[in-house]
């Protein structure tokens, strides 16, 4: 049955791309989940190859791509789903692109990046190796909940798994190192250490003890509820970290620290040498939107995806570290963006007051326009996202840098405008 | 008296708590607006365990939605106060509760598992959550007052209204209170109950005029009139929404 499926999958794959009718990435999963709803399951029966489930608000594909990088070095091989293809048909495409049709492909990992309201039916779908959860933030409300929703979610979910499975999670989100509560699993943590004054900032969601709901007292707060928290109430305290620093970071922002210290944490668990690691580390290539450099009529352009309050925040606190002068904000509204908006008002934009040549764009341009009105900003809002681009880059001089941050489908639009290629 | 001696206190019912949607964008929305109009300005934030003396001093109030864990603990806290809220709203202060605040303020909300959660009863109306869905969305209704109300709604309450309170406007496209009877929010004296985040005030000037007006108004015993200011941002970001839902502005 599955090699039918996976010869249908292939050919409906290859009409998607010749007939470019998009969607490649999540149809032929869809269609063999159809004919056969154990379809994943199945082809992971018997297989040696170790799965690594990804879960979180911000930082799936960053850490994705680092294990893939470590795992390369390391001469493994390797498949994963791709980025924008994170629910349940998009794994099972991942699987039908990447297995072979007359002699199963022995492939020692699968990576599979999962979207937050998904995890509970990839998990019963699959039987994971690792689940690395990094972080849980509000983002897209009309279509993931509240915070506590899917923690909840994820925790039902985790109770079900296999005792095997180990559970890497993130010792400084208060919910998401609770998670190992009552599990039966091997869990390890991963978190930073280092001493600062920093206050929990407006709208941070998991402030409250996961146990007894009294308010949490930091130690150090790194960003949003992320910190060296404890509860005086019920002494429920962040859990020991086995890996809290890196001598070397390829991308910036307090927000890659977690993702790298993940991967890295799930590497030693591995047992993979420091030196590969190391090496993996200095030749890591950042994923498609997330910190990537591109050229446009001659002039340097990086990319900070910012999809929710907490990315968008942790862009503009990096791109204040790297100095920015020039920016293009985009914003839209679609599916894959969340079509409420109003996340734009909890984030904390005083940094955009020190920068001059400020450009705003994307269908809910003016939704942005009065945001930045409001704290008084000078900027120039254009509704065709082409214009913007032009007017942006022709006012950044030539040995600065245009800052772009855009939403999801507008990371797509602006990366076609850029390099003439969509990435679906 | 000139408009620019005048100032307000405005106060925040749990900003740390009651803040999901953007609800910080009203508390901007409101301190700019006086700001431009040379009307001084003072945020109270009353978090859990404020000291209930300081709500006399308030000439509007705002108060926004919440997950049920956070709604909760502000739920206990609040009861104790109730009989002060009650007070100032019966005595026209000014007040925007939005989603979960708005619901909290009416006599009881139905869980889907027939759990009855009381209200604070200081609006006619009760809300109940029977098929666990959700009712997400833009949405646009028309009101006498405010014109058109644009903004976004995502609540699984469905809210139905008692005899002794109005709707706030008359929903065109979106669901509203319940998504049967037409009818989006309430409006008791001077105080507004709505479903509209997104958040409501930025793309709703004439409420957030409203909202000023009444409280200078309740504050110096003597009418108002607001300065205009320039809205060209806030008509644009209406239109697209306007267009979006094909309804005519």
């Amino acid at each position: 049955m599955n090699y039918i499926i996976l010869l249908l999958g292939k050919i409906f794959s290859f009409l998607s791309k010749k007939l470019n009718l998009g969607h490649g990435s999540t149809w032929p999963g869809h269609i063999a989940l159809k004919l056969n709803r154990n379809f994943v399951k199945d082809y992971f029966l018997n297989s040696k190859t170790k799965i690594i489930v990804i879960c979180g608000t911000n930082g799936k594909t960053t850490t994705s791509k680092l294990i893939e990088t470590i795992l390369k070095e390391n001469n493994k091989k390797v498949f994963l789903n791709s980025s924008g293809a994170n629910l349940l048909n998009g794994i099972a495409s991942s699987v039908i692109l990447s297995s072979g049709l007359f002699k199963k492909t022995n492939y020692d990992f699968a990576i599979f990046e999962v979207d937050e309201n998904s995890v509970p039916e990839v998990n019963k779908a699959l039987t994971p190796d690792y689940l690395i959860a990094l972080n849980l933030f509000r983002d897209q409300l009309d279509r993931y909940g509240e915070v506590d929703a899917i923690i909840q979610r994820w925790k039902e979910s985790i109770k079900n798994l296999s005792k095997d499975t180990i559970l890497i999670l993130n010792a400084d989100d208060p919910q998401v190192a609770y998670l190992s509560n009552n599990a039966k699993n091997k869990s390890l943590y991963f978190g930073l250490n280092e001493k600062n004054n920093n206050k929990i900032s407006h709208g941070a969601d998991s402030i409250y003890c996961p146990k007894c709901l009294n308010t949490l007292t930091y130690e150090s707060v790194y960003f949003s509820h992320l910190g060296n928290w404890k509860c005086q109430n019920c002494g429920l305290e962040k859990p020991k970290t086995s890996i809290t620093s890196l001598p070397y970071y390829p991308l910036a922002g307090e927000y890659n620290k977690y993702n790298f210290l993940a991967g890295v944490l799930f590497a030693k668990q591995e047992n993979i040498k420091d030196e590969i690691i190391q090496k993996a580390l200095n030749s890591f290539k950042p994923a498609f939107g997330r910190q990537e450099d591109l050229e446009f009529n001659g002039k340097k352009i990086k990319i900070f995806l910012s999809k929710n309050p907490t990315s968008f925040n942790e862009s503009l606190a990096t791109i204040k570290s790297l100095k920015a002068k020039n920016i293009l904000i985009v914003l839209n509204d679609r599916i894959p963006d969340g079509l409420d908006v109003s996340w734009i008002w909890d984030t904390n934009l005083d940094y955009l007051k020190q920068i001059k040549n400020i450009h705003i764009s994307g269908e809910r341009t003016y939704d942005l326009a009065i945001r930045l009105r409001y704290e008084n900003l000078r900027f120039k809002a254009h509704e065709d996202l082409n214009t913007a681009l032009n007017y942006a880059i022709d006012n950044t001089k030539d040995n600065e840098v245009l800052f772009i941050l855009p939403t999801y489908s507008a990371m797509l639009e602006v990366r076609k405008l850029i390099i003439g290629k969509k990435i679906s | 008296m000139t408009q620019n001696h005048k100032s307000l206190t405005i106060g925040w019912l749990y900003p740390t708590l009651m803040n999901v949607y953007g609800d910080i964008g009203n508390v901007k929305v409101l301190q700019k607006i006086c700001e431009w109009r040379g009307i001084e300005t003072k945020i109270i934030n009353l978090n859990v365990g404020f000291d209930y003396k300081l709500l006399t001093t308030c000439n509007l109030l705002l108060m926004g939605g919440a997950q049920d864990r956070q709604q909760e603990i502000v739920a206990k806290d609040l009861f104790s106060k109730k009989e002060n809220l009650k007070h100032l709203i019966e005595n026209g202060i000014p007040g925007l509760y939005v989603c979960g605040a708005y619901q909290f303020l009416g006599n009881y909300y139905k869980k889907s598992d027939g759990q009855i959660i009381k209200g604070l009863g200081i609006f006619d109306l009760y809300t109940q959550n029977l098929e666990n869905t959700r009712l997400i969305g833009n949405i646009i209704a028309s009101s006498e007052l405010f014109d058109k109300l644009i903004g976004f709604e995502n609540h699984g309450g469905k809210t139905y209204l008692g005899k002794n309170i109005k709707p706030l406007g008359k929903v065109i496209k979106g669901f509203g209170n319940n998504g049967n009877d037409q009818t989006e929010g309430a409006i008791y004296k001077n105080s507004i109950g709505t479903y509209l985040h997104g958040p409501i005030l930025p793309k709703n000037p004439k409420l957030a005029d409203f909202l000023i007006q009444k409280a200078l108004e309740n504050k110096y015993k003597t009418k108002i009139e607001l300065k205009k200011i320039d809205n060209q941002y806030e008509k644009e970001a209406r239109l697209i929404i306007a267009k979006k839902l094909k309804v005519t502005i």
